[in-house]
């Protein structure tokens, strides 16, 4: 699989030669970042702090600021999604990517959300995380496989910005 | 004239509003190393050497305290990395 990438003007980023695999892995960022389990929650939504004095910062937190978080990550979920709506595939199924500039801070977030939550749902451990995937039927190792694309993507993502 | 209920007012403890608090981040195996040393050059305007030595002491050490001061203001910086989902907490600093 060759992919080119290139920095358009205005700062976007455009992604050619993404193969059906790789584009379906990407269009699962989303199903990803939503894992319904109490310890991705606990993991996207954490305590402020751990004084014991502080429960009413605590409470506040819950009230005020965790809402907002919540928004913030949807938002740039809906943004990744409505990205890769626009990908369209040519003769043989490979599609181009354009992430325009004010979209790639969506686009760590949620790549950062999907990397995060796969981690909480699967239990993987640091070891683990660092196992060659052999068997894409399997669950774990697909997801395994997911955190390496995703991880690689955030870290040309991170490495564009600087 | 129905009476006004009186107004609750919530008040801070002048120790609590003295205290010096530290934002402190944890290390995950999770986030990128150059991702949690973007986000520390962005929240708090490190210089990249500054940002570097910070995210590798959250690696090497568990932990780092990346900022000290008053209570409000940490924890503006608190929920700025908790938006890049940075393991962070605020902690009370010890008495001098």
């Amino acid at each position: 699989m060759k992919i080119g990438i290139s920095i358009l003007q205005d700062g976007g980023v455009r992604f050619d030669g993404i193969d059906p695999l790789l584009h379906k892995m990407l269009s699962e960022i989303r199903t990803a970042a939503e894992l319904d389990d109490p310890r991705v929650e606990t993991r996207f939504y954490q305590s402020p702090t751990h004084d014991p004095d502080s429960e009413d910062l605590r409470e506040d937190w819950k009230a005020f600021v965790q809402p907002d978080l919540h928004s913030a990550f949807a938002t740039s979920r809906e943004a990744v999604e409505a990205d890769l709506r626009r990908s369209t595939p040519d003769k043989k199924g490979h599609r181009s990517l354009l992430i325009p500039r004010n979209h790639i801070d969506h686009w760590l977030c949620a790549l950062n959300q999907a990397r995060l939550a796969l981690v909480e749902f699967h239990g993987f451990t640091e070891a683990e995380m660092g196992r060659q995937p052999e068997d894409l039927e399997n669950p774990r190792d697909y997801a395994l496989l997911q955190l390496s694309i995703y991880g690689l993507m955030q870290e040309w993502l991170v490495s564009l910005l600087d | 004239m129905p009476a006004l209920d009186t107004p609750e007012i919530e008040t801070k403890d002048k120790a609590d509003l003295d205290s010096v608090w530290n934002v402190v981040v944890h290390n995950d195996p999770v986030n990128l190393m150059s991702y949690v040393a973007m986000v520390f050059r962005r929240v708090f305007g490190f210089p990249r050497e500054k940002a570097e030595r910070h995210m590798m002491e959250v690696h090497n050490n568990g932990r780092s305290i990346v900022w000290s001061g008053c209570r409000e203001e940490a924890e503006l910086y608190v929920q700025q990395l908790h938006s890049h989902l940075l393991l962070t907490t605020l902690e009370k600093a010890p008495a001098q």
